[in-house]
């Protein structure tokens, strides 16, 4: 093998291993649209409504015996609607319903936003869709809102979410 | 149209059009790599051209990820995951490089993968008894990719923040979670160690399922090449680990959830879709990748040849067959098995596996008495084309033979004006033709061949030489003048070689006497056995 060619082998070679090297650490700039972002995310027990009546004797005794509930009960856990008012400007709302195939259980709210950097007036309200006529329970989270000015940096992410112990939405930045 | 009108249709059943796009695809790609192996053969010889030993080298990479990683391991730790790493990384020494040839090393095991398959595809080494080989082959780069992606979520970076959530929003849109998973990544708590934990376990674990999957691969063939040669090897491991030691990987900035991926380091092996990801729905996503696992684990079916021009596995002649065992060891497929004789004669009888056979013809040169063999390939049959390619080219002393592998640089009739005698595989071809050419008075016969770690039947052009030169059954009689046989080497792309080898050889020829022809070529009465069984005549 002459002498170029050897050259060539190696300097090959040695550009294929390089090449491999610089594919490896390719430096890649992510955009992301509006290069800043207000994300929404929290997790809660939603409330259960539920509209119950008595059974009559004549409907206790048509059940088995392991069955008769004197109360008969439809409902479930209520759907939430998400609202977000973004400098003034109301985004189309979002409807929140119970996950799992039963719709049992908890219900999640999970956006990201892209906005500008700089700062915007921001307003979410997260409340429970109670049908007329029923009672709401007074134990669980009915309602959830924050509002307030919000500043963001390029590529700042300013995460709202649920503060479990006080059960209010706050507000998380970098 | 109706979409079952559309299935129902003959084309669709045939895979008609798909057969014809393969095709298609199937020709580009052997035109390239035609080029290419003739480019890598002329710096790096047939010995050394990587692109050769490419399913090697993926073995060769893994055997390198897991010394490197069980370094690594003693490293890192999942509840301090960035600063483990970076600590790993500031040991000038050792972590640093160590960690460096990790990486690279994983996505040379990326490129090689792929040239591999691209490879295979190109010989359409991927329907019938190799579709098991395709299908485990493409399991096992889904694995593989997979671990890698989990080994740079390990490093927990940027490009881990982008890998992670990415593939959190990618499971989140599958309706199997009642909690999106994606809710983990986005800055509402710290990531918990039990994630970690579960990562470095899958980083651990698929490497375990890598090996049990490259078993299966490589389950269906005989001697089985694992690793590449020795100086390949050495000189792969120097390289990488000079780079490593030249060029370390550093470290980008920590994942900062409540940040946006700006500029990253990002590995085009393992993160080539990020971007694309990033800007289309989870949905697109998940229809691209179906879309390439489901075409690739479907290219068996699109490259099976119509029931009516697939070749047929080998057949055994009983009657020849002498039990000799020489067709069972040198089946690259492990398709022959020796079984008892049911014909009243002693001992054994070659006994071909229809469901292994790749119908490669190998064992028709490996029985002496030309007893075995695909059918119109048997030794047999190859004495009779040779006789009516004699009548027919009437080659003279002056001339010589190309006796070619379909698969080899010569094609066509005539090779700068010598006949050509086109054999599916030098492998298979049968020693009595040779014999034959050069008795009939061929002034020399070329046998040209693709390289041996190239042959598309595994171990043909190994088995030629050993019954040309080293007296392997069924070897080349000594009474053949060895001066006017030659063996080259010569793929697709190497025609200009081929034409220097030719010119080369017959310069040789010169020097040799004036070849004679014999009128009355005797070979294959050589090879009958008596019709009557040993028992049958000890009886008598």
């Amino acid at each position: 093998m002459s002498v170029w060619r050897r050259s060539a082998a190696v300097a090959l070679a040695v550009g294929l291993t390089l090449g491999t090297a610089a594919l490896s650490r390719m430096p890649v700039r992510f955009a992301h649209k509006g290069d800043a972002m207000l994300r929404l995310s929290w997790k809660i027990n939603g409330v259960t409504v539920e509209a119950c009546r008595e059974r009559s004797p004549e409907e206790l005794a048509a059940l088995p015996v392991h069955m008769r509930n004197p109360e008969a009960c439809i409902g479930g856990i209520a759907p939430y609607v998400l609202e977000v008012t973004l400098d003034g400007a109301t985004l189309p709302s979002d409807t929140v319903r119970a996950r799992g195939a039963r719709g049992d259980r908890p219900l999640f709210v999970l956006q990201d936003l892209p906005v500008r950097p700089g700062r915007h007036d921001v307003s979410v309200r997260f409340r429970a869709l109670i049908p007329d006529g029923v009672e709401a329970p007074a134990d669980g989270i009915l309602e959830l809102a924050w509002s307030g000015p919000l500043e963001l940096a390029e590529r700042d992410v300013a995460l709202i979410t649920l503060d479990g112990s006080a059960r209010a939405l706050q507000v998380r930045l970098p | 149209m109706m979409i079952s009108e559309i299935f129902l249709r003959k084309d669709c059943l045939n895979f008609r059009p798909m057969r014809r796009l393969t095709r298609v695809l199937q020709k580009a790609a052997r035109v390239a790599l035609a080029r290419l192996d003739a480019w890598f053969n002329a710096l790096y010889t047939w010995r050394y051209n990587p692109l050769y030993h490419s399913g090697a080298l993926v073995v060769a990479c893994f055997l390198v990820l897991l010394a490197t990683g069980l370094y690594l391991l003693l490293f890192y730790r999942i509840g301090s995951p960035y600063a483990s790493v970076a600590r790993i990384t500031d040991q000038a020494l050792t972590g640093r490089w160590i960690r460096t040839l990790h990486r690279y090393v994983s996505d040379l095991a990326v490129a090689a993968m792929l040239v591999h398959a691209v490879r295979m595809f190109v010989q359409g080494r991927s329907w019938g008894p190799r579709a098991l080989a395709w299908v485990s082959g493409v399991v096992l780069a889904f694995v593989f990719f997979v671990c890698g992606w989990t080994g740079y979520v390990m490093v927990w970076d940027g490009q881990a923040h982008l890998l992670a959530a990415e593939g959190a929003r990618l499971f989140d849109a599958l309706p199997i979670f009642s909690e999106p998973i994606s809710r983990a990544f986005i800055g509402d708590d710290a990531v918990p160690p039990a994630f970690f934990f579960l990562n470095l376990f899958a980083h651990i674990a698929l490497p375990v399922g890598v090996a049990l999957i490259l078993w299966i691969h490589v389950s269906r063939l005989a001697r089985s090449y694992l690793m590449p040669p020795k100086p390949l090897l050495w000189g792969m491991v120097g390289l990488f680990t000079a780079a490593s030691v030249i060029w370390p990987m550093g470290m980008d900035a920590p994942a900062d959830l409540l940040r946006l991926p700006g500029d990253v380091s990002l590995d085009l092996f393992y993160g080539f879709w990020l971007p694309a990801s990033l800007s289309a729905g989870a949905g697109w996503v998940w229809l691209a990748f179906l879309a390439v696992m489901g075409a690739s684990l479907a290219v068996p079916l699109f490259q099976r040849p119509p029931k009516e021009k697939a070749p047929l596995p080998s057949v055994v002649n009983a009657r020849f067959c002498t039990g000799c065992e020489q067709c069972y060891h040198d089946c690259p497929y492990e398709a022959i098995d020796m079984v008892p004789r049911s014909d009243g004669r002693d001992g054994f009888v070659a006994w071909v596996n229809d469901t292994k056979c790749v119908s490669c013809g190998i064992c028709s040169a490996s029985c002496a008495p030309m007893g075995v063999g695909p059918p119109q390939r048997t030794g047999r049959d190859q004495i009779s084309e040779v006789k009516a390619f004699l009548e027919r080219a009437r080659p003279g002393a002056d001339d010589v033979v190309l006796v070619a592998c379909a698969n080899s640089a010569a094609g066509g009739d005539f090779f700068l004006d010598a006949p050509v005698y086109p054999v599916s595989c030098t492998g298979s071809l049968h020693t009595s033709v040779l014999e034959y050419l050069v008795r009939a008075g061929a002034g020399g016969v070329m046998v040209v061949a693709c390289p041996p770690r190239d042959c598309w039947n595994r171990e043909g052009v190994k088995w030629l030489e050993e019954r040309v030169d080293n007296g392997r059954e069924a070897e080349l009689k000594p009474r053949v003048d060895r001066r006017r046989i030659r063996i080259v080497y010569a793929a697709e792309g190497e025609s200009l070689r081929l034409a220097a080898e030719l010119h080369a050889y017959r310069q040789d020829l010169t020097a040799l006497d004036r070849a004679q022809g014999e009128d009355d070529i005797v070979i294959d009465v050589l090879c009958e056995v008596p019709e009557v069984s040993v028992a049958e005549e000890a009886a008598r």
